[in-house]
């Protein structure tokens, strides 16, 4: 979902579109460990609180973005983890699950993508149900 | 927030519902998971039974292995097991025991022929030790212990001789869990029962293997049920059965294999 706004600045588009480069980055480099790209996306949300509306609202929808993922990727790892170090073993069911979470982060993915890239360019790019959330609680400063 | 919930739902559904599509596929069959874990614990038996086949002193004399075979044989065959799951070996030592290794190995040691007093007591150990091959507890246990990581490394060559001593050393001394060991004791029984072999003579070895104890306190601290406890559940379970018992081997046969076993250690431990 798109929304035109007030045009920002170029640091700010820059900030805003980092917020969700961050968590791809993450991803990238600790792929096993679902926390990682949560904590990535944290810190920054963290490091730009003070930063303009555009940017704190985009940091805001990442972080939220990454949250909605976390706990299926979570319970995916830990499940792997107890194949690998107990005497739980693969089922149909759990191939199915990660197939299933697989697919949501592929999607997530892409989705993350094309925000960063659109975000770059200064379009509002607003994701069903989290861009709600984030403006519960992100408001522009009085 | 009409629209979100409506998102919110469509966006669960899709989830769940395309994982319940997907778990009905049979994707432990399609990748043959089966398969690489059965050859995966073939290649563990193989790396371990190098390793004990090594040290150990395996008794090997034809009347030996022919009596073993039949013992196996019978119950094998009373279970629709097929024969070749079990590849049973004899070793002298002092040490009653006998233990189930991956691959179907089944280390039976030559003082636990020497105390059995009839070839019923061997048949019901012998039956107890197949239960934990078939029921995969063997594998269980092992995953449990070192984790799957650690086997898979081993099998494909990054496990040192160090590290396959100490992981043979815990299966072949250590006791499954206590439901494992029940769930093996029960498993045994209905193989004895079906193979027309008399269980009441196991009661007995586990009465004589168990008249060590005596602290029953200790009972709940153990991760193996009491010879006791294994006593009553197994005598409970086979008043329910009805029992068709046929002589297991010859007189002769059998003093002929206590003989070939025999060694002039005094036994002292009691494992199984």
């Amino acid at each position: 979902m798109q929304t035109a706004l007030n045009a920002p600045l170029d640091h700010e588009m820059e900030k805003a579109s980092n917020s969700y480069l961050m968590s791809l980055l993450a991803l990238l480099v600790g792929a096993p460990l679902p926390i990682i790209n949560l904590i990535a996306t944290l810190i920054f949300y963290l490091g730009n609180r003070r930063s303009t509306y555009f940017v704190r609202w985009h940091c805001t929808q990442a972080l939220l973005s990454q949250l909605s993922v976390f706990f299926l990727n979570s319970y995916g790892f830990w499940w792997s983890v107890s194949i690998l170090f107990t005497d739980d073993t693969i089922s149909n069911e759990y191939i199915a699950y990660m197939i299933t979470v697989g697919l949501f982060n592929l999607f997530e993915f892409i989705s993350t993508l094309y925000t960063a890239i659109e975000v770059r360019k200064g379009v509002h790019v607003r994701w069903w149900i989290i861009g709600d959330l984030t403006d519960l609680i992100c408001k522009p400063k009085a | 927030m009409k629209s979100n919930s409506l998102w919110a739902i469509v966006i669960l559904g899709g989830f769940v519902g395309l994982f319940f599509w997907l778990r009905t596929i049979d994707w432990v069959g399609m990748f043959n998971i089966e398969k690489h874990t059965r050859d995966t614990e073939e290649q563990l038996g193989d790396l371990f039974w190098e390793h004990i086949g090594d040290e150990g002193d395996q008794i090997t004399d034809s009347a030996t292995v022919a009596t073993m075979d039949s013992l196996v044989s019978r119950i094998c065959v009373a279970n629709s097991i097929p024969r070749e799951h079990i590849k049973v070996h004899v070793f002298r030592a002092d040490v009653v025991n006998a233990f189930a290794m991956p691959g179907g190995h089944l280390v039976v040691n030559s003082a636990l022929i020497e105390d059995c007093k009839n070839p019923e007591q061997l048949c019901g150990v012998l039956a107890h030790e197949i239960a934990h091959i078939e029921l995969r507890h063997v594998m269980k246990k092992l995953v449990r212990e070192v984790g799957m990581s650690v086997l898979v490394n081993m099998t494909t060559g990054g496990g040192d001789g160090g590290q396959v001593g100490e992981v043979v050393g815990a299966f072949s001394s250590k006791a499954f869990d206590r439901d494992m060991e029940r769930e093996a004791d029960m498993k045994g029984l209905d193989y004895l029962v079906n193979a027309h072999v008399d269980p009441h003579p196991f009661v007995d070895f586990l009465y004589l293997t168990g008249d060590g104890e005596s602290d029953e306190t200790l009972e709940w601290l153990s991760t193996h049920p009491s010879s006791k406890e294994r006593m009553e559940y197994v005598l409970e379970e086979i008043g329910k059965r009805t029992l068709s018992n046929e002589v297991v081997l010859h007189t002769t046969t059998w003093e002929k294999l206590k003989e070939s076993v025999q060694t002039n250690v005094k036994t002292s431990t009691h494992a199984i």
